[in-house]
């Protein structure tokens, strides 16, 4: 076991020094630079400029210089918002951006995964045809279209919580809401369709057999094995929700990590763009890792491979 | 008697708490992004000037209608030659944390912003002062910089040539004070809340970083007694969706860029609250000169020739903005109208085109413009109305950046263009001179219009420069290198219970003329 972990942090490692290389020299292909306005600067000015932000300096020189300040734990300063080093910006938008995302996805955990139970338990009754069509609906609705419509109806009109902003928890509430509201409906056809492949099991067979109840059943052995593929989920998921945090954070002007991303990708902020990349390669790398790490708690089979294999 | 005149009192009393109570609200302010950095000299944007003017006081400053009034500066007089400013501050000045400010404050405030080192990206709006652009080159020493203190109260300015608008031109962050000692104590930290030392009528309280930056009144401002309000707080709303939502929920009491598509709901459900006046500005389209078949003026005329402004302010914008056939925006002040050819005249542009030669074979052109859902529709519209003679558009949209560094590179047919600032003519018509760098994104080149312009810039009577100017911009305009088309209209929504606030051609409000009703 010490061993498959040590080659998962071997991997991380080797993964987050390609993910710098790449965006390091992708963003500087990119046409334009973090100086650039609606008038160019004068020469000198450039040249100021540029020695300031050691710019001046052969590419493969400043791509030496930011991995030796990596290393250091410094993430540069940032070239657009100058009051603040990239790591002063990190700090400021992880947690926000985290909360947001932690919210979401246990929001979407929990409902997703009762609505999936309660779905399968009355397979092809109403309530399973009900929560289908509810699942659906909710696929539809990509924090794109949800984020304006809950402003509009919860904040704007009802006025019962704010269109913006996160100064206090309330601000919490409709981010975190729009951000889960496709991730339910992936929760719970997930749960329902393993629920389902989990019952038909011998084991469940043999339970059955044993004279124990349906709750027994349910509680001590199916909603055990079928929480594997669900839980599996968590780690894409838990990605795809940082991802399209960036969204939600533009729409409810939250102060997160995707939005410093992309404001700091408008604008060519290179050390930020570059910041916010490793901090989201890590996290993604770090929550697969865990959810590999959980597997074998959860399901015997798997302990079983990862001793044979090593 | 007595008992009545108790009550009385009672009631001023009461009334007097309720007022002093309601200037403690906090003013929530929408700002159309995020300051890039609260260092005056290192400012690049107007969304960090917005704040700035509020944190900082300049030699000059602005009323509440954008009018140039004394600021740390009493009074000032210009030498005969109009070479040398003398400038005298007022007694009273001090910095936030009581320190005297003084003539020296301003000397160090010009030499750090054109010292090399600070790389100030708009250090160059003070080039007019003698030695600037050299010692921001490196190639003098700062000390060679034309700004002196002759005591601390004197502030002596020299410039290479005469600059009548200087005044103007000092309010700009740029020319704003910075504390020596501040900075000598915290070094680059000497710009975060806890250290923070500033001469406006605001201090910096607290900044969250993309959520809002927090100002609180200034106490020891030399017009302390008048800033009403306590608290100020600018949010960056990148989004004018974002913003409006905001402010329609109580959560903004002023937003300066609602979006188009609600206007006509606004006035007829928040009329008093729609504060919108012409913005000192210009758009127009600029052809790349020196690429054919637009190094052609045939070509340039027969397309300018084929637009119809009012129907692109009138029909296609309608908020009220302004149709313009000048570069020099007609609401600045010294505007002079050019006599030109610009009346739409169809067969006038088609015949052009058939004397350049491209009649028969119809010509495409590529009109660049910024992704913008407000202003889309004016290139589609300029794209028929090139139709009706005869020539083919495509479309080319871009981000802000992507576009503008398309045209510095040169890399357009025609394109879009914008330029706002100042209320003189010569801070637009000037972007035509050939010397002036990318600004002149079509590289055009005349120079009757380079020797006009120069003989401008060595005059200090304004109103010999206008004149002279106007000639030069005349010059420009027959030839065609741009297509001027109008003035921009700015967008506002503001609480009715916040006064102070009045609509200006700058588009910047100071806070310390706010309060509450």
């Amino acid at each position: 076991m010490s061993r498959y972990l040590l080659n998962r942090l071997l991997f991380m490692v080797v993964t987050l020094v390609a993910v710098v290389t790449v965006v390091f020299f992708l963003l500087r292909l990119t046409p334009g630079g973090p100086f650039d306005g609606e008038r160019a600067l004068p020469p000198e000015i450039e040249q100021n400029l540029k020695a300031k932000y050691n710019l001046d300096a052969p590419l493969h020189v400043q791509y030496f210089d930011y991995v030796l300040d990596l290393l250091r734990g410094d993430l540069g300063p940032s070239f657009r918002q100058k009051d603040f080093s990239v790591n002063e910006l990190i700090l400021n938008g992880l947690p926000i951006s985290l909360t947001i995302g932690a919210l979401a996805l246990s929001f979407a955990l929990c409902t997703g995964s009762l609505l999936g139970v309660i779905a399968a338990q009355h397979q092809n009754s109403a309530w399973d045809n009900g929560i289908r069509l509810f699942s659906t609906a909710c696929l539809a609705l990509p924090p794109l279209v949800s984020g304006p419509l809950l402003v509009l109806l919860v904040a704007v009109t009802l006025k019962w919580l704010p269109a913006g902003g996160i100064s206090t928890y309330k601000h919490y509430v409709l981010p975190a809401l729009a951000l889960s509201i496709p991730y339910i409906a992936a929760f719970a056809r997930l749960s329902r369709s393993s629920y389902l492949d989990v019952v038909k099991e011998p084991f469940v067979l043999t339970a059955k057999a044993k004279g124990l109840s349906s709750l027994q059943i349910s509680t001590r052995h199916v909603l055990r094995s079928a929480s594997t593929p669900v839980l599996s989920f968590i780690g894409p998921a838990a990605a795809a929700l940082l991802a399209g945090s960036m969204i939600v954070e533009e729409i409810f002007s939250v102060p997160g990590l995707g939005r410093f991303f992309v404001q700091g990708a408008i604008a060519r902020d290179y050390t930020l763009v570059l910041g916010a990349v490793l901090v989201y390669a890590f996290l993604i790398l770090l929550f697969n890792l865990i959810i590999d790490l959980i597997y074998p708690l959860l399901d015997p089979r798997v302990k079983d491979r990862l001793a044979n294999a090593a | 008697m007595r008992l009545t005149r108790l009550v009385a009192m009672c009631n001023l009393v009461l009334f007097s708490c309720s007022l002093l109570a309601q200037q403690d609200r906090i003013v929530d302010i929408g700002n159309a992004g995020e300051p890039g950095t609260l260092d005056p000299h290192l400012y690049f944007t107007n969304l960090e000037e917005h704040i700035l003017k509020d944190l900082f006081m300049g030699l000059t400053t602005m009323d509440p209608q954008g009018a140039i009034i004394p600021g740390c500066a009493e009074n000032w007089h210009v030498s005969s030659d109009q070479l040398t400013w003398t400038f005298q501050l007022r007694k009273d000045l001090t910095w936030s944390d009581g320190e005297p400010l003084t003539a020296k404050d301003f000397v160090f405030g010009f030499q750090r912003l054109l010292n090399p080192e600070t790389a100030a990206p708009l250090s160059f709006f003070l080039y007019s002062l003698k030695n600037a652009k050299e010692v921001n080159a490196g190639t003098l020493p700062i000390d060679q910089l034309g700004v002196t203190a002759t005591d601390n109260h004197t502030l002596v300015v020299e410039l290479t040539q005469p600059f009548p608008f200087l005044p103007e031109r000092l309010l700009y962050p740029v020319a704003y004070p910075v504390p020596r000692h501040a900075l000598e104590l915290y070094g680059k930290d000497w710009i975060k809340p806890q250290n923070w030392v500033s001469n406006g009528a605001f201090v910096l309280n607290e900044w969250r970083p993309h959520e809002f930056v927090e100002l609180a009144r200034n106490s020891k401002f030399y017009e302390a007694k008048n800033v009403r309000v306590k608290t100020v707080r600018y949010y960056p709303i990148v989004e004018a969706v974002t913003g409006y939502n905001r402010y329609l929920a109580d959560e903004l009491d002023v937003i300066s860029n609602y979006p188009s598509g609600v206007h006509e709901t606004l006035l007829a459900d928040r009329a008093q609250e729609v504060r919108n006046a012409p913005l000192q500005s210009i758009m127009y389209l600029v052809f790349n000169t020196q690429v054919e078949p637009f190094d052609d003026v045939r070509v340039r005329k027969a397309l300018a020739l084929a637009i119809d402004r009012e129907l692109i302010v009138e029909r296609i914008l309608g908020l009220g903005e302004i149709a313009s056939t000048t570069l020099s925006p007609p609401v600045v002040d010294h505007h002079v109208p050019v006599v030109y050819d610009h009346e739409r005249n169809l067969d006038a542009a088609r015949l052009l085109l058939a004397e350049a030669g491209v009649a028969d074979s119809p010509l495409n052109i590529e009109l660049r413009h910024i992704s913008d859902d407000e202003t889309k529709d004016v290139y589609v519209a300029i794209s028929s109305m090139w139709r009706e003679i005869g020539v083919d558009t495509s479309l080319h949209h871009s981000t802000l950046a992507d576009h503008f560094g398309n045209l510095n590179q040169g890399n357009f047919e025609v394109a879009q263009a914008g330029w706002f600032g100042e209320n003189n003519p010569e801070h637009y018509i000037e972007l035509l001179w050939s010397k002036i760098g990318a600004a002149n994104y079509g590289n055009y080149e005349s120079v009757a219009f380079d020797n006009l312009l120069e003989a401008a810039k060595q005059e200090g009577d304004v109103e010999t420069r206008v004149k002279i100017l106007n000639q030069a911009e005349t010059i420009a305009l027959r030839e065609y290198p741009v297509i001027p088309l109008y003035v921009v209209i700015t967008r506002n929504l503001v609480n009715p219970e916040l006064q102070g606030w009045f609509r200006n051609g700058r588009n910047l409000h100071p806070a310390r003329y706010f309060y509450w009703n």
